[in-house]
């Protein structure tokens, strides 16, 4: 479903510049829980920023369903961004201001979701990663960390969509919390049939899904 | 939850900012909104004395000081060129005389006062000293004979061809208060008396009394309110040019033109038809003069305006570049998860609007409470500046003429100026319905203008920001 062609990405500034994603070629099948591991700088966030449309490559191509992704116009991706991608940040990236609902429903908004099923719809999900009761109107601030990364995967399944990209979703967080979001974005994935890219430095965690890509210097290392 | 709620609840995320801000905001707005109906204000202030000055041109002989001198009198012919002139209505005609003991039996309602007797120009051989020396020895502390000269007011007669104008009775408006008007057209040895000095002179409706060697009848007394103006006699134009041997003279003359628009037209027209003979000058240029400092507080108003709605917008402007600025990381997470531009832009813009609004809704406070002060500070100091240059005028209604002041018109102007400048300062701002509408459009521009850098900030954020951590 997902299909990466000789991708890269050049960041240039006056000091020189960084070839943070060199030359890469793999492809995710439907469904398929992947893992991206490497050290520090070796360019993953930078690749799964390209993945999400956060960025634009210098070079190459990402095509999903045989939809070529590279290319598109800025309203193409709005809609790619917000139907076909569900990110998960590491910081969870939560809107402070607004409570754990209506963050979840936040993307369906912009996804032009009535109204009505919004809430509905957003209650499930947090109920599905255990987000219940009085939680639901908490705002961010007033959660935990392990709470808040879990309010921030249901609201990156909020518009189901095809590919959910997580960077690090266990990085700020104990080996018990990062099992238990580790567990739920399994879980979630196989009964919604989505696909997850999933970034980890956790060689545990990473040993555990469908497929691991290994980054050294932006470039993939074969295994 | 929506864009709006959410731009409306953004506004509130620290408070004690959005406070400032208001206040800040509240400020300007408060001053837009005052100088809108200080603006508001001076412009009907200004509608109404040049409505109520009229649409009359003054005509008087060329160099012509009242009874200071100088000018050669007008003729009727000449005025009859001006009837002629298009767009003229009627022109009334005046000739003014004075009255001495040599040419009346009666006696002036004025006293010549301390500064009367010094300034007169009588002197004791020339002139029989009736009341006068009465008056001079019983003010002590003025001196001998030498320094005090004796000298009789004269009376004012006048003699025109239409009592409707206020130019008969010295500039005033005047009441019959017994008998009944005479006709203005006619040649007939009647009069109107005013009531000081019939009282003075135990004059009644019927009474007659001596002038020229004449016997008037008294037809009517007339009040003014003044006592100047209630010290002359009016008698038709004709009377007076055959008893006074002015015949076909006049001093001086008011064209009434159809309406105001065609003044300037009529006045430059009358201008050539009279040529160097005569001054002529409309009650428009009085009035013009009148209310030019208020033009100058409506123009200081403008500037202030512009100048209050520009300090709003650049307060909103950095605010909402601020808020922008800081929540740069929140602006790409919104991106990454669908929101277009258009959406960000206008949950921000509503954020703006709720900080203008309510700005607005205590600047409105603010600007019915500053109205009218400001107001009246504006034009207090700008029409008491300009005041003692423009009053001044011979005695007896010759025109104004200070040095450097332009001279214009006869008596009925010198009252337009007068009253005129009397109301100028007798006036309040309120903030109406329509200054309030027009102060909201201002702060939904303040709105527009401060948030549209912010909103141009927010297109280029890039949605990658929401991987930056920290
Ligand atoms: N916006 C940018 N401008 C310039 N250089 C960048 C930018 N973003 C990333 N880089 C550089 O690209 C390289 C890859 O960065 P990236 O953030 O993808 O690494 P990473 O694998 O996610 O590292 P980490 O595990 O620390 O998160 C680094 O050398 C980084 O300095
Ligand atoms: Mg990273």
């Amino acid at each position: 479903m997902l299909q990466v062609n000789n991708l890269s990405k050049v960041f240039r500034s006056e000091g020189g510049s960084v070839t943070a994603v060199d030359d890469i070629s793999f492809s995710v099948d439907d469904g398929e829980f992947a893992s991206i591991v490497g050290t520090s700088g070796s360019g993953k966030s930078t690749l799964l920023a390209l993945l999400g449309a956060l960025d634009s490559p210098t070079n190459g191509d990402i095509i999903i369903d045989d939809r070529t992704i590279t290319g598109l116009r800025d309203r193409q991706l709005v809609d790619y961004r917000r139907k076909t991608i569900g990110f998960v940040f590491q910081n969870y990236n939560l809107v402070p201001n607004l409570s754990a609902v209506e963050n979840v429903m936040l993307p369906m908004e912009y996804a032009h979701v009535p109204a009505s099923e919004r809430r509905k719809r957003a209650k499930k999900l947090l109920e599905q990663v255990g987000i219940t009761d009085e939680k639901l109107q908490r705002k961010p601030g007033r959660l935990s960390g392990g709470e808040q990364q879990r309010v921030s995967i249901a609201r990156a399944l909020a518009n189901k969509p095809k590919l959910i990209l997580a960077d690090e979703p266990t990085g700020n967080l104990d080996s018990e919390n990062g099992t238990m979001i580790f567990d739920l974005l399994h879980k979630l994935a196989r009964s919604e049939h989505t696909t997850i890219l999933v970034v980890t430095h956790d060689l545990d965690i990473a040993g555990r899904t469908d497929r691991t890509f290994k980054l050294k210097d932006g470039k993939l290392q074969k295994k | 939850m929506n864009l709006f709620s959410r731009g409306i609840r953004n506004a509130f995320r620290n408070v004690i900012r959005t406070s400032s801000i208001i206040i800040i905001l509240a400020l300007s707005i408060g001053l837009s909104i005052a100088m809108l109906a200080a603006k508001q204000a001076v412009q009907d202030k200004i509608a109404t004395v040049k409505q109520s000055v009229g649409n009359t041109v003054n005509i008087s002989p060329a160099g012509f000081r009242g009874f200071e001198g100088g000018g050669t009198a007008l003729t009727s012919d000449q005025l009859a060129k001006v009837s002629k002139v298009s767009h003229v209505i009627s022109v009334t005609q005046m000739l003014s005389d004075r009255l001495d003991s040599n040419t009346t039996n009666l006696q002036s309602a004025i006293e010549a006062g301390q500064l009367g007797q010094r300034f007169g120009p009588g002197s004791s051989d020339t002139q029989p000293q009736l009341p006068t020396t009465d008056s001079s020895s019983s003010s002590p502390g003025t001196g001998t004979n030498t320094i005090t000269r004796s000298f009789t007011p004269p009376v004012t007669i006048t003699g025109t061809n239409n009592l409707s104008t206020t130019a008969a009775f010295n500039g005033n408006s005047a009441k019959i208060t017994s008998g009944a008007t005479i006709n203005a057209s006619s040649d007939e040895n009647v009069a109107l008396v005013g009531k000081a000095l019939a009282e003075k002179n135990n004059l009644s409706v019927g009474s007659t009394f001596t002038a020229y060697n004449t016997t008037i009848t008294v037809k009517g007394i007339y009040d003014t309110g003044t006592t100047f103006g209630n010290g002359g006699v009016v008698v038709p134009l004709a009377t007076l040019q055959r008893l006074s041997s002015q015949s076909g003279a006049v001093t001086s003359a008011t064209a009434t033109i159809d309406s105001l628009d065609n003044l300037a037209t009529a006045t430059t027209a009358i201008k050539s038809a009279l040529g160097s003979d005569a001054d002529v000058s409309n009650s428009q240029d009085v009035a013009s003069q009148t209310v030019e400092p208020l033009e100058s507080v409506k123009k200081i108003s403008v500037f202030s305006l512009v100048g209050a709605v520009a300090a709003g917008a650049v307060i909103i402007l950095l605010t909402m570049m601020m808020i922008v600025r800081e929540r740069k990381r929140e602006i790409g997470v919104m991106k990454a998860i669908g929101a277009s531009n258009a959406k960000i832009m206008g949950q921000f813009i509503v954020e703006a609007l709720t900080l203008t609004i309510l700005g607005l809704l205590v600047g409105t406070l603010v600007g019915i409470a500053a109205a009218s002060p400001i107001t009246k500070t504006l034009v207090t100091n700008s029409t008491t500046s300009s005041q003692s240059q423009q009053f001044g005028g011979g005695p007896m209604g010759a025109p104004g003429s200070n040095a450097g002041s332009r001279p214009v018109g006869g008596p009925a102007f010198r009252s337009i100026q007068q009253t005129s400048r009397q109301t100028l300062q007798n006036i309040s701002a309120s903030v109406g319905g329509s200054t309030l509408a027009l102060g909201a459009g201002l702060a939904m521009l303040i709105a527009i203008l401060g948030s549209a850098v912010p909103a141009y900030i927010i297109s280029t954020i890039k949605p990658a920001e929401a991987m930056r951590s920290e």
